[in-house]
């Protein structure tokens, strides 16, 4: 082959290659856009929060909410057909982002578990009531981690890292670390649904830009608000035993049924990794503040200040992935613990029920989480 | 008269030296425009600084460089690896782009230029630097190469750089699935026309050097004539953006007060980092770039030239230099013939910063996204890397060094690629070939503490066999002190005598290449070179 046509043929292969990533560009794009153009088939908690906030397309929105709340009809932006698409898309992804309820769960959930990683993680697992958690009467609830207060703290500067902040980066922090995930592209489809769903939800219950509400992040627990016995891992495990291990499972791992998530794992590889804002030994104010404002669920506000402060440190010490940029050494050495100390517990466990005997009631043999 | 002779006379230099000078202009040139866009990327998006710190050390960084450095291809500036070092390093100290954090990032590079002094000063610090073999070299090459391009996939598709420290193959990947599915169809149009323009005009040979500029160019019009026909508010191409408050110079201070003394011992281990950092890319690029141009330049030079910039450059408002594997690659490529090119870059990128502020302005920053991977792609040369794959164990340690750049980090893969290459250099030197023929027990290698063990045990298990045994040294090249005392202790054992089979001029010729050093015996002194030319035990 003489040096030109190696040289033609170099030329046309990069021509070629180049041709077809951009046609497989177009392809993929319209698809995108006809999945936007799609009616959006919503999950059942969806369809109900969204109907009771009313939402319907027209040149002006009104609140039921607002006016339920102050008896005003207060006249917002009104919403197009495809401002409701992004809306209702953002809130299955809300509450269902591992898109167990939906048919084509990639497509119609923005391939969002593409940047999460187990198949556990769901937004409203923190985000409750999908992200606007309410009591009987309507009221809001206190550090229920509300997604439209969250919208109105609004380009916020971060008390841990004194970074601005604004929504969309936010959301970053739960796909890195709460769900010990990949950053999506901060223009990509699944943010700008979200970050809809979000600004709608501010409009619907009528927060202001800048104010503080109750349901606005955790209500955190510094020890300055306990009778100061130290965290305790000895007391956290027996709580933890009593009040979450029917539900998350003896070590964590979380209660998976016919690939339906009914507890969410909160060790192991599919919960949130040791960068988390969650995890105690980074900040040991949070996971506090949610499991006494939050859990259990139904019993909610029933643990003390200690009690949640010593389940939080208990929980932190079971084995988690590791963050981003704890480096790979603390990646292979947690990695390790989630692979070994399962199946080290259950041995332990096991041997101490054989013990006992039939003094141990079948109903305490806590199902096994795992698919 | 004679005054027209002279004039005559230098006319005709320059006539003849014109077209050497011209075509270091056109690579200067080329090289100031594939700076600028590095300069802002890194500075903005890497360091979390504003763009003319980037654009400064492109400047004095590269001019202070080229005056420092004898290397007709050393070119300085603002690096990746370094710029992403200070984002990390600063991030927990202060927010990004506010005056403190500027200050944070001027002591960090400053203490980082002391250090590298440090390296400079004392020669054995500076000599730990060429421990780094050329696979870990290669495999550094090749790993930025790779990463460069994907670092600009969000850009080539017009899309927001995700800013966080990331694992960066995820990064990639979930970058290029975004260009595919969310990335703008124009912006990725304006990259492709750059891509294809540059990467066909490189083929062939006369029009090589001219293929990047060109290449923009054909991009710039390209987006331009869009913005014409459909709106820029529907291409929605970002551009470089409005340079033109910047100035020639704009001096700075590092933050040193009380207050901020609590942060900046804070940032320390980030300083070394930094240094190291430099340090190992400016040794590692000068010995590749070395071989390449079939020249020499003392690496003690390229620290000294680094250390000195990186403490002048945070009193200027930029980013700290270091060597560029990609812009040296292409200051080679391009076939620059001296200093000119480089120290005309500089001047080019001043003028054009100064002066042409608003053409440069509109550069769509997907044009200069696909120079970025058109340069990291150059970076990965199969005819370079083919030897080392030749040998398993150089093999093992390119390909350990080239994907810890992409499963670690620029300076995890230097250390773990450098501790491979010593260990196995080091297992190498431990096991001596040693053969026994009869009772003569041949050693060809190193006597020393590591290959003792082996020598040891087949030594005694021939005197167990044979009773006495006949130690041939004639091709040792090195024996340690530990070795001497094991030799002395056979001789005192009076079971083995000793054999040194070179002749005396092969001895000499030893002496002479190693300077005295080879065998030292116990008790000898290097001021009798005449007895040691009897090896005796």
């Amino acid at each position: 082959m003489t040096a030109s046509t190696w040289k033609f043929l170099k030329i046309a292969l990069l021509l070629v290659v180049l041709g077809s990533l951009y046609f497989l560009a177009t392809l993929m794009q319209r698809d995108r856009h006809q999945i936007r153009e799609t009616p959006v088939v919503l999950t059942p908690n969806c369809a109900e929060k969204l109907a009771r906030h009313g939402l319907v397309a027209d040149k002006h929105y009104q609140s039921p909410y607002v006016f339920q709340q102050t008896g005003q009809r207060v006249k917002t932006r009104g919403y197009t057909d495809e401002d409701i698409r992004a809306i209702q898309r953002g809130c299955n992804i809300i509450d269902d982002t591992q898109g167990e309820m939906a048919r084509e769960p990639g497509r119609e959930r923005w391939y969002a578990t593409r940047f999460i990683r187990g198949n556990q993680v769901s937004c409203d697992h923190c985000h409750q009531g999908v992200g606007d958690k309410q009591d009987a009467a309507g009221n809001r609830l206190k550090g229920s981690l509300g997604l439209g207060a969250s919208w109105v703290m609004a380009d916020m500067y971060d008390r841990f890292t004194g970074l601005l902040l604004p929504f969309e980066l936010r959301q970053m922090q739960c796909y890195i670390n709460s769900s010990n995930g990949y950053k999506p592209n901060i223009a990509d489809d699944v943010v700008r649904d979200v970050t809809a769903y979000t600004r709608f939800l501010s409009a619907a219950l009528g927060l202001k830009i800048g104010n503080n509400y109750v349901e606005q992040g955790v209500d955190e627990i510094p020890a300055s608000d306990t009778p100061k016995q130290g965290d305790d891992y000895v007391r956290g495990e027996a709580l933890y035993k009593a009040k979450c291990a029917s539900c998350h499972g003896p070590q964590g791992l979380g209660l998976v049924v016919d690939g339906r998530v009914i507890a969410p794992a909160v060790a192991g590889p599919n919960a949130w990794n040791k960068q988390s804002r969650n995890y105690f030994y980074y900040v040991s104010t949070i996971l506090p503040g949610f499991i006494c404002r939050n859990m259990p669920l139904g019993q909610e506000n029933t643990l003390t200040n200690q009690e949640c402060r010593d389940i939080g440190f208990f929980i932190s010490n079971l084995p988690r992935p590791a963050g981003d940029l704890q480096g790979p050494l603390v990646a292979l050495q947690q990695q390790v613990l989630m692979r070994v100390m399962p199946a080290l517990m259950r041995l332990m466990e096991s041997h101490r029920q054989d013990g006992a005997g039939s003094a141990v009631a079948p109903a305490d043999r806590v199902p096994v989480a795992g698919r | 008269m004679s005054s027209l002779g002279t004039v005559h006379k230098y006319t005709a230099v320059f006539r003849q030296q014109w077209p050497q000078t011209s075509g270091n202009l056109v690579i200067g040139l080329t090289l100031a425009l594939v700076t600028l866009p590095q300069a802002v990327a890194f500075s903005v998006t890497l360091a979390g600084v504003p763009p003319h710190f980037g654009i400064y050390a492109a400047i004095w960084g590269v001019l202070f460089c080229a005056m420092l450095n004898p290397s007709r291809v050393f070119h300085g500036g603002p690096n990746t690896a370094m710029s992403a070092s200070i984002g990390v390093t600063l991030l927990p100290v202060a927010a990004p782009f506010g005056a403190e954090y500027m200050g944070y990032a001027l002591t960090l590079c400053l203490m980082a230029g002391m250090i590298q002094m440090l390296f400079y000063l004392i020669r054995p610090l500076g000599r730990m630097l060429d421990l780094i073999s050329e696979p870990v070299i290669n495999g550094l090459i090749c790993g930025i190469g790779l990463f460069l391009i994907f670092k600009s996939l969000t850009t080539f598709g017009g899309l927001p750089v995700n800013t966080q420290v990331e694992w960066p193959l995820w990064i990639a990947w979930h970058s290029f699935l975004a260009v595919l599915e969310i990335g703008q169809l124009h912006a990725i149009e304006v990259g492709l026309i750059t891509l294809a323009t540059c990467a066909i005009l490189q083929q062939f040979q006369r029009l090589r050097n001219w293929a990047i500029l060109i290449g923009i160019t054909a991009g710039t019009l390209y987006s331009e004539y869009l913005d014409a026909t459909l709106g820029a508010q529907n291409t929605l191409i970002e551009k470089i953006g409005n340079l033109s408050s910047i100035g020639l110079v704009s001096p700075s201070l590092p933050l040193f007060n009380q207050e901020s003394m609590p942060d900046v011992i804070a940032i320390i281990p980030g300083a070394v980092t930094l240094a190291l950092l430099g340090l190992f890319q400016t040794v590692a690029a000068m010995r590749r770039m070395n071989r390449k141009a079939g020249g020499f330049t003392d690496s003690r030079k390229a620290i000294f030239s680094d250390a000195v910039s990186n403490c002048l450059l945070p009193f200027l408002s930029s980013l700290p230099t270091c060597a560029s594997f990609n812009r040296m690659w292409l200051v080679h490529r391009l076939g620059s013939q001296s200093r000119l090119a480089i120290i005309s870059s500089a001047i080019w990128l001043l003028l054009l910063v100064l002066f042409l502020a608003r053409l440069i302005a509109i550069i769509p920053m997907p044009a200069m996204a696909a120079v970025i991977m058109l340069l990291g792609a150059n970076m990965i040369n199969w005819e370079d890397i083919k030897p080392h794959f030749r040998d398993r164990r150089e093999t093992a340690v390119f390909l350990v060094s080239f994907l810890s750049v992409l499963f670690l980090d620029l300076f995890g893969a230097v250390i773990v690629g450098s501790i491979l290459a010593i260990s196995y250099s080091k297992w190498a030197q431990a096991h001596p070939n040693i053969s026994l023929r009869g009772n003569v027990l041949k050693i060809r290698g190193n006597i020393y503490y590591a290959s003792l063990p082996v020598i040891e045990s087949i030594y005694h298990s021939a005197i167990q066999r044979e009773g006495r045994v006949t130690i041939d040294v004639s091709d040792c090249y090195y024996i340690d002190q530990e070795g001497i005392r094991w030799l002395a202790a056979a001789k005192r054992g009076q079971k083995a005598d000793f054999a040194d089979r070179r002749t005396s001029q092969s001895r000499r010729e030893a002496e002479r290449r190693t300077g005295g050093d080879e065998t030292r015996l116990p008790g000898r002194r290097r001021s009798k070179p005449d007895r040691r030319k009897r090896t005796e035990f």
